[in-house]
């Protein structure tokens, strides 16, 4: 593991989109950055993540684009990163939002926000079974989406392993060990 | 059906149709995909007039219960990999595998993936192609492989096709005719 983290949010810079995001979100900004291709990323506490999405809801943003975590194993967090774009809103057009937020590795649980954006309920299922992380109110939890129910189990304890978390060890009956 | 069983027993080995049969099976090789990635775009290629794989008896089917090969084009996943088995078990006898394309043969690209499966360890494979994604031709290749294996003489051999052109060819020209030799140039300058 001699490969460096990415950082979390890139860069401090300035964006036409922060002070519209800094008046809607309050307080819940931690930092924010600029991603490499121009968009807005903002770091937000993990426990508000409902308001959040709630605040960035009545921005005009009408999706979840994407929804995805990072494993900082040196560090033991998670980073859930969520990206919101708008099809409606015309000034949001070319926008997207990053909005990130650290979770605890050890207890990797955060709230869901599958009934305020539907289109995140798919991300949140896929990201629980690749990485572990408990999405508190989506009904989905605990079952399998997409992998193989057979697929990536514990021998011994009978218990589901996470394939995208980096101490995931691919097993024997993997092609080549 | 033991009545039946004798029956085909009898005709292929009393009254020798198995030369017949096997002739039968290797002009008729139906093949069904499973296209799970990229390499189905090269066997619609295959298929499509500029190859033109039919004039080996190919003809790309979509039940698996009326054909008799299973072209297995990519990645198998551990979730398609029952799938696979499904189809493979709903076939007709006799019926081939062909492993298309590096991902099919040992995993390719995600040889160490969580999920990936190879095909020889859900079905027995008996024609493997190589490449990412192979060519068409290779695919005809395979199928010829295949008739070979049929025929009992398996391996990548081909007969090559001997025609006799000389009937239609316009005749050969003549040789030049001998012409008389040219009388000796004579530069020999008198001598002063």
């Amino acid at each position: 593991m001699s490969a460096k983290a990415p950082p979390k949010c890139p860069q401090q810079a300035d964006h036409p989109l922060l002070a519209k995001v800094k008046e809607a979100l309050g307080d819940a900004v931690l930092s924010h950055g600029v991603t490499p291709e121009g968009h807005l990323c903002v770091m937000v506490p993990a426990a508000k993540i409902r308001d959040v999405a709630n605040a960035v809801k009545s921005m005009g943003f009408d999706h979840v684009l994407s929804l995805s975590a990072v494993d900082y194993m040196g560090e033991k967090k998670f980073l859930v990163m969520y990206v919101f774009a708008s099809y409606l809103s015309p000034e949001l057009k070319n926008q997207l939002l990053h909005v990130r937020a650290e979770i605890p590795r050890d207890d990797p649980k955060i709230a869901s926000i599958a009934d305020i954006f539907p289109s995140a309920d798919y991300e949140e299922r896929e990201c629980h079974e690749m990485f572990g992380i408990w999405f508190e109110g989506n009904p989905h939890m605990g079952k399998r989406f997409l992998l193989d129910p057979d697929c990536c189990i514990d021998e011994k304890t009978g218990k589901p392993l996470y394939p995208l978390r980096k101490d995931f060890k691919v097993p024997d009956w993997g092609l080549m060990g | 059906m033991p009545m039946a069983q004798a029956l085909r027993e009898f005709l292929m080995k009393k009254a020798k149709l198995e030369p017949l049969f096997k002739w039968g099976v290797r002009w008729s090789l139906w093949p069904v995909h499973l296209v799970t990635s990229c390499c189905g775009v090269e066997v619609a290629h295959t298929s499509a007039p500029g190859f033109d794989a039919e004039r080996w008896g190919v003809l790309p089917f979509h039940t698996m219960r009326q054909s008799n090969v299973i072209l297995v084009e990519g990645t198998v996943t551990k979730k398609m990999a029952k799938v696979l088995k499904q189809v493979y078990e709903q076939m007709p006898e006799p019926k081939f595998v062909i492993a298309m394309g590096a991902c099919a043969v040992r995993g390719g690209l995600f040889w160490n993936s969580y999920h990936v499966v190879q095909v020889d360890t859900v079905v027995p494979v008996d024609v493997y192609i190589a490449g990412c994604p192979p060519t068409p031709e290779a695919v005809i290749r395979a199928f010829i492989m295949l008739h070979n294996k049929i025929k009992g003489k398996p391996g990548p051999y081909v007969e090559p096709v001997k025609v006799d052109l000389t009937p239609y060819l316009p005749p050969p020209p003549k040789p030049p005719a001998a012409k008389p030799a040219a009388p000796a140039p004579q530069q020999q300058q008198p001598a002063q």
